[in-house]
């Protein structure tokens, strides 16, 4: 999928002019539009549970971009990526609870910013570390071992070992105003939602700036042929692995940020479920596209949640659907990618994508 | 050394029961090239409808046989439905339709089953053990090893000496040549998908009497990845080993770790020597190397 193409009359003169942020004036106000609704409609409008709704939708699309940045752009595909989540949440509710603060941190609340930091860069090293046998297989074998990376991760080393730390049993609870950044102290969904599109927007621009460059370039060369990009002088070896780092860091991120919306951790919250989700999402939204990954991530949240209402009203004839709610919702989501690599396999954004085409070529769509 | 001996003899039985379900897998990939991520999910679902035939009051090897004849039918369904759409289709369109596949089995089965433990009751096979010289087996790990060294023996032998196998071994040989002396390919497809459904039926169905069924016994479908990764993707005899390899390599993993690193070694081992494993033999002990050019 390439760019879109401009309407009659627009055209480049330059190089720099092809690859700016914004080709028209039409698309920056089309972007200060999305950006007002964004912090100041969705607030005034929705009520607490849409909120949390979006909430959802910002989590799914911060993990899902590093999968989207793994599989649609650098070609190498994972099936782990919940476990670099974990290591995130992990980390940040660990640095949060044990480390010992001076008090002029807390005060100033640095305590949480600094450990979505060490979070992201923590899950970033351990993602390069399961990352490393991409230098010698791929394909197939590549997912196993980031299946591996899952299963050590979250069922061994997290379930076992970190989760005794302290002696708490299996969850980590974290008590009311602990998360707290700067003088607010996160404490309810409107506040999430705020971190949430600052962090959203901020990781959604970095990726694109980063697609922008060398790098993304050269990641791009690896998808589409690595041999080839080997030959043109491409180290390989070191675009995947910084692949693998960005998209660990990112899900650091999105993992440290969702310690916010939980009262506890546990492994549970990050299961193998969770890293297919995120991987399915990729694949509804498009894959090798960063609007794909939030069309995706939009889609897969609202339709779960819609699938939900509308199973409440048929509960009260049948009161099984309700306790089986989450076996529905797995059967859907499974239906829902067959259906959509099999009817639609460039995903949501290819139909966008026509969309946009199909307005900014009319009349004349020759 | 009592302890080194029986932990081997488990280990081969269960060994047994995971070449069976890795022998499903491998005939699916040998024949159209399809990663298959949803075999636990077919585990269970064999092992569901024998259990079910089971408590109706259907005596054991009829249920099991009722099991492989759904178990087909389904398989021809799953190939028919999903699968026949996507060939020649890039290797991770598949892979997910095979996880999507994974998800709406695995949904379905605890919709219609449920997520409690199940048993077979009453018991198929007695809780004595089996006294062999030194040996103590207990008697489900015994005929579990039994039955699937039948069926494997039976599986190659309809590889060998049938028609329609022979069809399959053509196909999974060189499709195009194996096309141009008339063997269908759509057929050859359909019938790897439904033996492999039938094969992790059985398979599940004896799990299911060791411990009992509920849906962790899908991490059997898991655990086949190991398998034929350790005995290369398109091997049946290597499938066969490295089911045995797995199976002892996990049950030393719970008898002799277990003590330092407490928790579910058993569980993980297996996954942590794949990721090692490929470091150094990517292409399993009888895979195929592909050489690839530009």
């Amino acid at each position: 999928m390439s760019t879109t193409f401009l309407p009659c009359g627009e055209y480049h003169q330059s190089y720099h002019e092809d690859h700016a942020w914004w080709q028209t004036k039409f698309i920056k106000g089309k972007m200060i539009l999305l950006m007002l609704v964004l912090f100041g409609g969705i607030p005034y409008m929705a009520d607490s549970y849409w909120i949390s709704v979006c909430n959802q939708v910002g989590y799914t699309v911060l993990g899902a971009l590093g999968v989207q940045l793994l599989i649609g752009f650098c070609g190498q595909v994972t099936l782990g990526h919940a476990a670099f989540l974990a290591v995130g949440a992990y980390t940040s509710t660990l640095l949060i609870l044990e480390f010992p603060w001076p008090k002029f941190f807390l005060d100033l609340g640095l305590a949480y910013p600094i450990s979505i930091l060490a979070a992201a860069v923590v899950a970033g090293v351990w993602s390069v570390l399961f990352g490393l046998p991409s230098a010698k297989v791929k394909g197939f074998y590549l997912i196993l071992t980031t299946m591996a990376a899952q299963f050590v991760t979250v069922d061994f080393v997290i379930t076992q070992y970190i989760s005794q730390i302290g002696g708490r049993g299996q969850a980590f609870s974290l008590p009311p105003g602990t998360i707290k950044i700067g003088p607010w102290v996160i404490d309810s969904d409107l506040k999430i939602y705020y971190m949430m599109l600052v962090l959203v927007i901020l990781l959604v621009a970095a990726v694109v700036n980063l697609l922008r460059s060398r790098v993304g370039r050269a990641w791009v060369a690896i998808r589409d042929n690595d041999i080839s990009a080997e030959v043109m002088g491409i180290n390989v070896v070191q675009y995947k692995l910084f692949a693998f780092f960005v998209a660990g860091f990112i899900g650091g991120v999105a993992g440290a940020f969702w310690i916010s919306n939980l009262a506890a951790i546990s492994p549970e919250h990050f299961p193998w479920f969770w890293s297919l989700w995120l991987v399915g999402v990729i694949l509804i939204g498009g894959v090798g596209s960063i609007h794909g990954t939030i069309f995706g991530s939009i889609f897969m949240v609202v339709v779960m949640e819609l699938l939900q209402m509308a199973v409440i009203p048929l509960a009260s004839s049948y009161p099984k659907l309700l306790m089986d709610f989450l076996f529905i919702k797995e059967a859907a989501f499974g239906l829902a990618i067959c259906a959509f690599m099999v009817f639609e396999p460039n995903g949501l954004a290819y139909r966008w994508w026509q969309a946009k085409n199909y307005f900014n070529l009319w009349p004349f769509s020759y | 050394m009592d302890l080194l001996l029986m932990t081997l003899t488990t280990g081969i039985m269960v060994g047994g029961i995971y070449a069976l379900v890795a022998l499903g897998w491998v005939l699916i990939y040998k024949c159209s090239g399809v990663l298959n991520l949803a075999m636990g999910e077919m585990t269970l679902i064999g092992a569901y409808v024998s259990l079910s035939f089971y408590s109706m009051g259907v005596p054991f090897l009829l249920s099991l046989l009722f099991s492989l004849i759904i178990g087909f039918i389904l398989g021809i369904l799953t190939e028919r439905i999903f699968l026949d759409r996507l060939i020649g289709e890039p290797v991770l369109t598949v892979i997910m339709v095979t996880v999507g596949l994974s998800f709406f089995f695995k949904g379905t089965v605890e919709f219609i089953w449920g997520t409690d433990t199940r048993v077979f009751a009453p018991p198929v096979f007695s809780i004595e053990p089996v006294r062999l010289g030194p040996l103590i087996i207990g008697e489900v790990y015994l005929w579990s090893f039994v039955a699937a060294i039948i069926l494997l023996v039976v599986f190659v032998c309809f590889f060998k000496y049938t028609r329609w196998g022979l069809a399959m071994q053509a196909t999974a040989d060189d499709e195009m040549a194996a096309l141009s002396v008339g063997v269908s390919a759509r057929f050859v497809y359909a019938a790897a998908w439904a033996i492999a459904f039938m094969a992790a039926g059985v398979g599940g169905t004896l799990l299911g009497n060791i411990n009992g069924l509920n849906i962790s016994v899908g991490y059997l479908g898991l655990l086949v990845l190991p398998v034929v990764v350790l005995g290369g993707l398109n091997s049946v005899p290597g499938a066969i080993l490295g089911g045995l390899i797995i199976g002892v390599l996990q049950n030393f993993c719970g008898a002799y770790l277990d003590r330092y690193f407490p928790g579910g070694v058993k569980e993980v081992a297996p996954f942590a020597f794949m990721a090692v494993f490929l470091l150094f033999k990517p292409y399993g002990i009888w895979g195929w190397e592909r050489i690839e050019r530009v």
